[in-house]
C-alpha cells in the first residue's frame, strides 16, 4: 500500500454548499446586487395583488406576513400603499430574527419608503418587532418629520427608550432609504439616503429580548399606532451594515432586484464539474504527466488543449472533444468510464460555458466529502485538553489518574483532536465520574465557593446564586435555568440528609465536571442555516482551546464577559497575551506530536540482527529532540514555520548524538538548553549547532520523522509523508496487481536504484515519479536516522534529486539534502500546507475546499506578519473560521433515525 | 418498544461449567452472574429480542472455492447448514474507491454497501446499526452494552479494515475491543466508584450527581438543545453510555462472592505495538485460535446473558498479514501444515498469509488458501455453533433468532479487476426468527446493496442503505 487519497467526491453536496454555504465570501455581493450576508427578513413588495407579502430573503423559515384590512392597502407595481389604519403581521412570531440578532448583538433595519403624512407621530410604526405599545424588542417609526427607533437593550427600558432619533426633517413625502444599525459594541446609528445623520450609544446585551413578539408594518399590534405611506422594501440584517455596504444598498436603489441570487449557474457547474474532473482525468493529463498534451488541471492550458487540438469548446459539448471521448468511453483509459450522471454534468458545464472557479485545479481541495456545514461535530475534550479544563476550573491537576483511566484518544485524518472521531465509550464516563470525585477531594471546597458566593447557606436564592456563578465559570459561559435547578437538586438532597455545605457544593462542582458543557466545547449550532457570529463566551474559548487546549483564565473570560473580544484591539490584546504562556508553548507542542505522529515512537522495534546497537530509549529521545527544535525554532525565537525544514540547530542527548553520529557533548546531571520548557522534555537534551554540518538540519532529518520509512529506510514512505504532509499532493494507491513488497538492497543494487526501477516503469513512475525523488535528499539516512554515504553492503549514497511540486509541470533540481530543506521551505505550496496543517488542528476537523478561500487570506496575512507559528493562529482566530459559526435550520429532532415498519 | 428479555434461564452451573469451553481448563469470571440472571430470567416472555451482529473474517474466500459449497472450504459450517443461508454472488463493485484496493474499500463496504468516508469513517451505517436505531429508537433498555465491536486482528493502519459496526452517520459504533480482557469488562466489569462509603445516604447522593448530570445530557441531546443534529446524536450516544454506567454502579451492586476470576491476559500483542510497520507477524496456531475461542467465548456468552444484542466480531483484519505455523486438524484428520514463511520461502510481508490469496489461481489446487480460509470457517462454525446451543423461550436457538451477517473483504484476492475482486463476495446470514430462509446455498446474483436492503425489510426497518434515490431491489428468495 504505498498511497491514500479519498477522491471520491459528492458533487451535490457542492452544489448546496455553493448555495447556502454561509462562510462564502457572499458578505460583498457582486457590484450592482444588495448585500446579502446577515439578511434574515426581506419584503420588496412586487406581490401586486394579494393579502401575503412574502419574505423573499431565502432565509429558512419564510416569515411571510398578512394584511390585515385589505381595503386599506393598495398594491403597486413595485410597492405597497397603505392609506388607512391596518395591521400587518407576521404569520408566526419573529424568532429567526430575535434568535440570530439575540446572538450577534447587533442589527440593521432597512426601508425604501415614502410618507403620506408628515405630521404623523406616536411614533407612526413603520417597522416593529413589539408585542404591545410599551413592550418592543425594536421599533423604527415617523414622528412627524423625525425617524425615531426604539431599541430594547439591557440598558433601556422595556419600551426601547431612550431612543435614537434624526433631527428634523428627514421625514419626507419622496422616496426616502432610511437605515438603522446598531453594532455590539452599542452604537446606533440611522443613515438617511446613505448618509449618517446620527450615532448614539445603546450599550447592554439583549438577553432580554422576547421571542414571542411578532413582525409589524405601519401599526402596533395592538392597533393605534398606525402609519400611512408607501412601502418599497423592508430588510432585516442580524449585523449592523459598514459604511460603505449601506452606500452600496442606497445606491443599488429601490427598484434592484432585492432577492438574494444564487450563485451563478456557471460557478455551480464548475463546482460539480471539477471534482468529476478531479477524480477521473488529472491522473494523465496533469501538468507533468500532461498525456496526449492535455494539462486538465489548470484553466489556461485546458482550454488551450492538447495534442488533438482544443479538448473544450466552451458552449458546445457537442464540438469538445473532451466529451467525445467521455461519452465514448474512451477515457479514461484503462479505468472505469464516467457514469451517466457525471458524463452529463461534464456536458452541462461545457455548455454553460465551461467555466473554471480556479486557476489550478488543486486534487487536495477535493478530497474529503463531507461539507463541513453538513456535518457539525460537537468537540469533546481531549484527554489533554481535560486535564487542563480541570485544572483551570478548579485548580486540581488530575492528569496522574487521568494518565491511567482516561481513553486515550484515536487519531483520524492526521490528528487526535479530530472532532468527528472523538466519541465516547463506557470507560469515558466512568473515567469522567472517578476523576470528578478526586478533582474535588484534592480541592479546597470552602474556598473555591467563596470565590463565587460568601454566605455559606443553603437557602434556595443564596444557593441559586452560588451555582449560577460557579457554574458560569466552571462551564465557560453563563448557564440557564434549567441547569440552576439540576444542580439546586444536588443541594436540596445534601441539605435532607443532613448534609453540610461543603459537601453539597463539593457535589455539585462533581456534577458540573461531568455535565456536558464542561466535557465538550457546546456551541450553538441551530439558526437559520446561515453563519453567525460566534458568542462572546464562545469566542473565549475558541481562543484559548485554539492557543492554549484549555479553557478561558479569567482575564480572558472577563473579556468576553466586556465584550472586548468583538473589538479588533479588545482580541489583539488578548492573544498576545496568551501567545506568550507557558500554555501556548505547550499547546504548540501537543500540534507537533499529534502532527508528526510522535507516539509512534513508542512502537519502534527495529530489527535487532540489523540494529543490534539500538537503545529503545533513543526513540523517546528522538520525540524529546523533535519537541525541543520545534520550540526552540517556532517559538522561543519566533521564526518562520517554514524554518522548521531548514534551522540549523537540533537537541540530542549524548546518546542520540552518537547515534546520529554528532560528536557528542557530555550532559551534566542539571543540563539544561537554552530553552525554557519542562525538565522532563529537555533533561540531558543538549543544543548542537548544525550550522558547519552541511549533511543535517531541520525536521525531515530527525529519527522522528526518518524512522517512518521503517528499517529499509522505504523511499516511498519518506516521499509520500513529503508529499503529503508538506507539499498537499495526492496519488493513488498503487494499480491493481503491484507487488508492493520492499525489493531489498544488494551490492550494485541501492534504494535509489530500486525507486528509479519503479520511477521508470509504465504502470508505477506516472505516480512515483511525485513522491520518490522526494525522498532521494534522505538517501543517507539509515532507516534509524544515523548518517552514512555508504550503505551495508557498501554501495556509495547520495543525496541528490529532484521536486515536482504539485500544480507544476516541470520538476526542481537539488544537489544535496540541504538544498532540498532550502527549496522546500521557500516553496510557497509548502509553507501554505503549514498553513493548512495548523489550521486543522486549530479547528479540530479536516480541511475542506469550502475552506480554501479563507485559508488563502489566513496564509497570506500570516505571511505578511513575518508567518511564524503564532502570527498564523492570530489570523486563524480573527479568521471566519473562529469568527463564524455555520448554523443548520432547526428541524425535527432525531432526523436520520429510521423507522420501523411496525 | 417495550422491552422484553427472554432468555431462558440458563443454570449457573452450567454457565459456569460450560460457558467458556473454548478456553479449555481457563476459568473466566462473571462476577455479575447473579443479578443479570435474575433480572433475565424475571422478565422471561414468549418473545425473543431483536438482534444483529456482523462476523468479518479477512481476506474472504474466492468465489470459484464458493462453488464447491460445504465440501469444500465451508466445510466447518455444515453442521450448521440448516441455519444458515449461503448466498453467492454477492456484488460490490458500488464500494469499489477508484485506485485503492479491497482490502480497504472492500472490508468499508462489508456490512454498508458503501466505500470508506476517509480514514476513520465508513460510507454509512452498517446493517446492525440500522436495526439497532430502528427497533430500540430510545436506546437499549438500561444496563445493556449499546453495541460490542471486538474482534482479534494485528494490522490496523486504516480503521474499517477491522471494525464493522458503524453508526447512522459512518463514524464508528463502538470502541473496538481486541483484547479478551477488554470484551470481558466491557460487558460484564462493573465500574469502580472507590472512596464513598457505602452507607445509603451516601448513595443517595451521589445518586442526585448522577440524576443531574443524565439531565444535562437529555437536555443536550434533546429537541431545546442549542446543538445540530449530528452533535445531538453524538451527545445522545454519550447519554447511552452514562445510562449504562448508572445501571451498573446503583443497579449491579451485589457481587457474587465466589465470582471466579478475570479471563487470563492475552499471549499476543496488541494496540500500536502488535504489527507497527505493517509487515506482519508470526504466529503459531495455538497462540490465533486460543485467542479467537476466548474472545468468541466472551462475546457468545455476552449474548446469550442478554447483555448486548448488536455488534460485530473480526476474524482478523482485512488484508491481515500473519506467518502462521502449526499442524491444523479438523474432524481428527490433518489438514494442513501451516508455515507460511516456509512455504512462500519468504520474510517478511512476503512471507504472509496473504500471498496465497493475491496468488490464487482457480485452475490450481490452491492448498495453502484452502487451508487458512477453512481454518477460518471453523473459528466461525465455533463461535455460531456457541449461539446454536442456547435455546430460547420460542423454542428456537440464539443463532436462529438472530440475524447474524457474515462477510469479508473481497471474492477474489487478485488486485488487477476491482470487478472481479469486488464481485461473489462471500456472504451468509442465519434466519433472524423466522424471517429469512435458511437451509441452502442461493446463487443471489445482485448487489449487496440489495442484499443488505432485503435483510432490513425483513427486519421491518423503513430505512434503506446507499443512494435515496437508487430504487432497490429485493431478494425475494431471501424473505420467507
Amino acid at each position: 500500500m504505498i498511497g491514500y487519497s479519498k477522491m471520491r467526491i459528492r458533487w451535490q453536496y457542492l452544489l448546496v454548499w455553493i448555495c447556502l454555504s454561509p462562510l462564502a465570501p457572499t458578505s460583498g455581493a457582486a457590484d450592482g446586487s444588495r448585500v446579502t450576508q446577515g439578511l434574515s427578513v426581506l419584503y420588496d413588495f412586487r406581490e401586486e395583488s394579494g393579502q401575503v407579502i412574502h419574505d423573499r430573503s431565502g432565509v429558512a423559515p419564510p416569515l411571510n406576513l398578512s394584511i390585515g384590512n385589505p381595503d386599506a392597502v393598495r398594491w403597486e407595481t413595485d410597492g405597497l400603499v397603505i392609506h388607512r389604519q391596518t395591521k400587518i403581521v407576521s404569520q408566526r412570531a419573529a424568532t429567526k430574527i430575535v434568535a440570530a440578532v439575540k446572538r450577534s448583538g447587533e442589527l440593521t433595519v432597512e426601508v425604501w419608503m415614502q410618507s403620506k403624512d408628515l405630521s404623523q407621530s406616536g411614533p407612526a410604526r413603520i417597522v416593529s418587532l413589539s408585542g404591545d405599545a410599551t413592550h418592543r424588542n425594536f421599533t423604527l417609526g415617523q414622528d412627524r418629520r423625525k425617524f425615531d427607533v426604539r431599541f430594547r437593550a439591557a440598558e433601556t427600558s422595556e419600551n426601547g427608550l431612550p431612543s435614537t432619533a434624526t433631527p428634523d426633517n428627514h421625514v419626507r413625502k419622496s422616496l426616502t432609504h432610511v437605515l438603522f444599525t446598531r453594532n455590539r459594541a452599542g452604537e446606533t446609528r440611522i443613515y438617511i439616503d446613505g448618509d449618517q445623520v446620527v450615532r448614539k450609544r445603546n450599550a447592554g446585551s439583549l438577553s432580554n429580548w422576547d421571542a414571542s413578539f411578532p413582525l409589524l408594518l405601519a401599526d402596533e399590534a395592538t392597533g393605534q399606532r398606525s402609519w400611512r405611506g408607501t412601502l418599497r422594501l423592508v430588510a432585516i440584517y442580524h449585523r449592523a451594515l459598514t459604511k460603505a455596504e449601506v452606500q452600496k444598498n442606497f445606491r443599488v436603489g429601490a427598484q434592484a432586484d432585492a432577492a438574494p441570487q444564487q450563485a451563478s449557474t456557471r460557478e455551480n457547474w464548475f463546482a460539480r464539474a471539477a471534482p468529476i474532473l478531479v477524480e477521473h482525468c488529472v491522473e494523465c493529463h496533469d501538468a507533468p504527466t500532461r498525456n496526449g498534451g492535455l494539462d486538465l488541471s489548470h484553466r489556461t492550458s485546458a482550454l488551450a488543449g492538447g495534442d488533438s487540438g482544443p479538448s473544450i469548446q466552451p458552449g458546445d459539448p457537442r464540438d469538445s472533444f473532451l466529451m467525445h471521448t467521455i461519452e465514448s468511453n474512451d477515457m479514461p483509459q484503462n479505468r472505469p468510464p464516467l457514469s451517466a450522471e457525471e458524463k452529463e454534468v461534464l456536458k452541462q458545464w461545457i455548455a454553460n460555458g465551461a467555466h473554471w472557479g480556479r486557476e489550478y485545479l488543486d486534487p487536495v481541495l477535493y478530497s474529503h466529502n463531507a461539507p463541513a456545514h453538513q456535518e457539525r461535530w460537537v468537540q469533546r475534550l481531549t484527554a489533554e485538553e481535560y486535564v487542563a479544563a480541570v485544572q483551570a476550573a478548579v485548580g486540581v491537576d488530575v492528569s496522574d489518574v487521568a494518565g491511567e483511566i482516561l481513553p486515550a484518544d484515536l487519531r483520524a485524518d492526521g490528528f487526535s483532536n479530530t472532532a468527528y472521531n472523538l466519541n465516547v465509550d463506557l470507560k469515558h464516563v466512568e473515567a469522567y465520574a472517578r476523576l470528578a470525585e478526586i478533582a474535588v477531594q484534592r480541592m479546597d471546597v470552602g474556598q473555591f465557593a467563596k470565590r463565587f458566593d460568601k454566605s455559606r447557606k443553603f437557602t434556595d436564592k443564596t444557593m441559586g446564586k452560588l451555582i449560577e456563578n460557579m457554574g458560569r465559570w466552571i462551564l465557560r459561559g453563563p448557564i440557564e435555568a434549567h441547569e440552576v435547578i439540576a444542580y439546586r437538586g444536588i443541594s436540596t438532597t445534601v441539605a435532607s440528609a443532613g448534609g453540610g455545605y461543603e459537601e453539597a457544593v463539593g457535589l455539585i462542582v462533581e456534577a458540573m465536571l461531568q455535565s456536558p458543557k464542561f466535557i465538550y466545547r457546546v456551541e450553538n449550532q441551530r439558526g437559520d442555516g446561515t453563519a453567525w457570529p460566534v458568542s462572546d463566551y464562545e469566542l473565549a474559548s475558541r481562543v484559548s482551546f485554539i492557543v492554549w487546549g484549555s479553557p478561558p483564565d479569567q482575564e480572558l473570560f472577563q473579556a468576553a464577559s466586556d465584550g472586548a473580544l468583538q473589538q479588533t484591539a479588545g482580541l489583539n490584546r488578548q492573544l498576545d497575551r496568551m501567545l506568550t504562556d507557558p500554555r501556548a508553548a505547550e499547546r504548540a507542542r501537543q500540534f507537533v506530536s499529534q502532527w508528526l505522529n510522535l507516539d509512534s515512537l513508542d512502537n519502534l522495534r527495529p530489527n535487532r540482527e540489523r540494529f543490534p546497537n539500538w537503545d529503545p530509549q533513543l526513540a523517546q529521545d528522538m520525540k524529546r529532540e523533535t519537541l525541543a527544535f520545534f520550540e526552540q525554532v517556532a517559538w522561543t525565537e519566533d521564526r518562520p514555520i517554514a524554518d522548521l525544514l531548514v534551522a540549523q540547530v537540533t537537541f540530542a542527548t549524548p546518546e542520540l548524538a552518537k547515534h546520529y553520529r554528532l560528536r557528542a557533548k557530555p550532559a551534566p546531571a542539571d543540563a539544561r538548553p537554552t530553552t525554557t520548557g519542562g525538565a522532563d522534555l529537555h533533561s540531558r537534551l543538549m543544543r548542537y549547532d548544525l550550522q558547519a554540518d552541511p549533511t543535517r538540519g531541520g525536521l525531515l532529518t530527525q529519527g522522528s520523522v526518518l524512522t517512518i520509512g521503517g528499517d529499509n529506510a522505504s523511499m516511498v514512505t519518506r516521499g509520500l509523508f513529503v508529499l503529503h504532509d508538506l507539499l498537499r499532493g495526492v496519488v493513488k494507491d498503487p494499480p491493481p496487481c503491484v507487488d508492493t513488497t520492499p525489493v531489498p538492497t544488494e551490492p550494485g543494487l541501492t534504494q535509489r536504484m530500486i525507486a528509479n526501477a519503479r520511477i521508470k516503469n509504465e504502470a508505477c513512475g506516472g505516480c512515483h515519479a511525485k513522491f520518490e525523488p522526494l525522498a532521494f535528499g534522505l538517501e543517507r539516512f539509515d532507516g534509524l536516522g544515523t548518517y552514512s554515504e555508504q550503505d551495508v553492503h557498501g554501495n556509495r549514497l547520495l543525496d541528490e534529486g529532484r521536486v515536482l511540486f504539485p500544480g507544476e509541470a516541470d520538476s526542481v533540481a537539488y544537489r544535496s539534502s540541504a538544498e532540498l530543506m532550502k527549496l522546500l521551505a521557500e516553496n510557497q505550496r509548502v509553507q501554505e500546507s503549514l498553513t493548512w496543517k495548523v489550521t486543522q488542528f486549530a479547528l479540530g476537523r479536516p480541511l475542506t475546499i469550502e475552506d480554501a478561500t479563507v485559508i488563502e487570506k489566513i496564509h497570506r496575512e500570516a505571511q505578511a506578519n513575518g508567518g511564524s507559528y503564532r502570527s498564523l493562529l492570530k489570523e486563524i482566530i480573527k479568521s471566519d473560521l473562529v469568527q463564524l459559526t455555520a448554523t443548520e435550520i432547526d428541524s425535527a429532532s432525531d432526523a436520520g433515525f429510521p423507522k420501523t415498519t411496525k | 418498544m417495550t422491552e422484553k428479555r427472554s432468555l431462558t434461564r440458563m443454570s449457573r452451573r452450567r454457565l459456569l461449567g460450560n460457558g467458556l469451553r473454548g478456553v479449555g481448563a481457563v476459568a473466566i469470571g462473571l462476577p455479575l452472574l447473579e443479578e443479570m440472571m435474575l433480572s433475565s430470567a424475571a422478565a422471561a416472555t414468549a418473545d425473543v429480542p431483536v438482534r444483529a451482529f456482523n462476523i468479518f473474517f479477512g481476506l474472504g474466500i474466492p468465489a470459484p472455492l464458493q462453488n464447491e459449497g460445504y465440501e469444500g472450504v465451508l466445510e466447518p459450517l455444515k453442521p450448521l447448514a440448516d441455519k444458515l443461508q449461503i448466498l453467492r454472488g454477492v456484488d460490490q463493485v458500488r464500494c469499489d474507491e477508484s485506485g485503492i484496493n479491497a482490502h480497504f474499500d472492500g472490508a468499508s463496504g462489508a456490512f454498508t454497501a458503501e466505500p470508506p468516508d476517509g480514514e476513520a469513517r465508513a460510507g454509512g451505517p452498517s446493517i446492525d446499526q440500522v436495526i439497532r436505531r430502528a427497533h430500540y429508537p430510545q436506546g437499549l433498555p438500561a444496563g445493556m452494552v449499546p453495541t460490542l465491536v471486538g474482534g482479534t486482528f494485528f494490522r490496523r493502519s486504516r480503521v474499517s479494515r477491522y471494525v464493522h459496526s458503524y453508526n447512522m452517520d459512518g463514524t464508528v459504533a463502538a470502541t473496538m475491543q481486541e483484547k479478551p480482557r477488554d470484551v470481558f469488562e466491557r460487558v460484564f466489569g462493573t465500574v469502580s466508584r472507590s472512596g464513598e462509603k457505602k452507607d445509603w445516604i451516601q448513595q443517595r447522593l451521589r445518586r442526585s450527581v448522577l440524576d443531574s448530570v443524565v439531565d444535562q445530557y437529555k437536555h443536550f441531546s434533546g429537541r431545546n438543545s442549542p446543538l445540530g443534529a449530528t452533535s445531538r446524536a453524538r451527545v445522545a450516544d454519550h447519554l447511552e453510555r452514562i445510562r449504562e454506567y448508572e445501571q451498573r454502579a446503583y443497579e449491579m451492586q451485589a457481587r457474587s462472592e465466589d465470582a471466579p476470576p478475570l479471563p487470563p491476559r492475552s499471549k499476543l500483542l496488541h494496540g500500536g505495538v502488535a504489527d507497527p510497520g505493517g509487515e506482519g507477524i508470526d504466529i503459531t496456531l495455538e497462540q490465533l485460535t486460543s485467542e479467537w475461542r476466548l474472545m468468541a467465548d466472551l462475546y457468545a456468552l455476552a449474548i446469550e446473558m442478554d447483555r448486548v444484542r448488536f455488534g460485530s466480531l473480526t476474524f482478523l483484519a482485512a488484508g491481515e498479514r500473519i506467518r502462521l505455523t502449526g499442524d491444523y486438524r479438523y474432524a481428527d484428520r490433518k489438514v494442513f501444515e501451516f508455515d507460511d514463511a516456509r512455504q512462500h520461502n519468504a520474510s517478511g510481508s512476503k512471507g504472509c498469509s496473504h500471498e496465497w490469496w493475491h496468488q490464487f489461481n482457480p485452475k490450481k489446487d490452491n492448498v495453502e488458501l484452502r487451508a487458512h480460509a477453512h481454518l477460518k470457517m471453523r473459528e466461525i462454525g465455533y463461535f455460531l455453533q456457541r449461539l446454536a446451543d442456547t435455546r430460547e423461550s420460542n423454542g428456537r436457538s440464539i443463532l436462529e433468532n438472530s440475524l447474524i451477517t457474515i462477510s469479508t473483504e473481497s471474492g477474489d484476492g487478485r488486485h488487477n479487476d476491482v470487478k472481479r475482486e469486488l464481485s461473489g463476495v462471500f456472504h451468509a446470514i442465519t434466519g433472524a426468527n423466522g424471517r429469512f430462509k435458511t437451509g441452502d446455498i442461493l446463487d443471489v446474483g445482485a448487489e449487496g446493496i440489495d442484499v443488505y436492503n432485503t435483510l432490513l425489510k425483513g427486519m421491518d426497518v423503513d430505512h434503506r442503505l446507499g443512494p435515496q434515490k437508487r430504487s432497490p431491489t429485493t431478494i425475494d428468495q431471501l424473505l420467507v
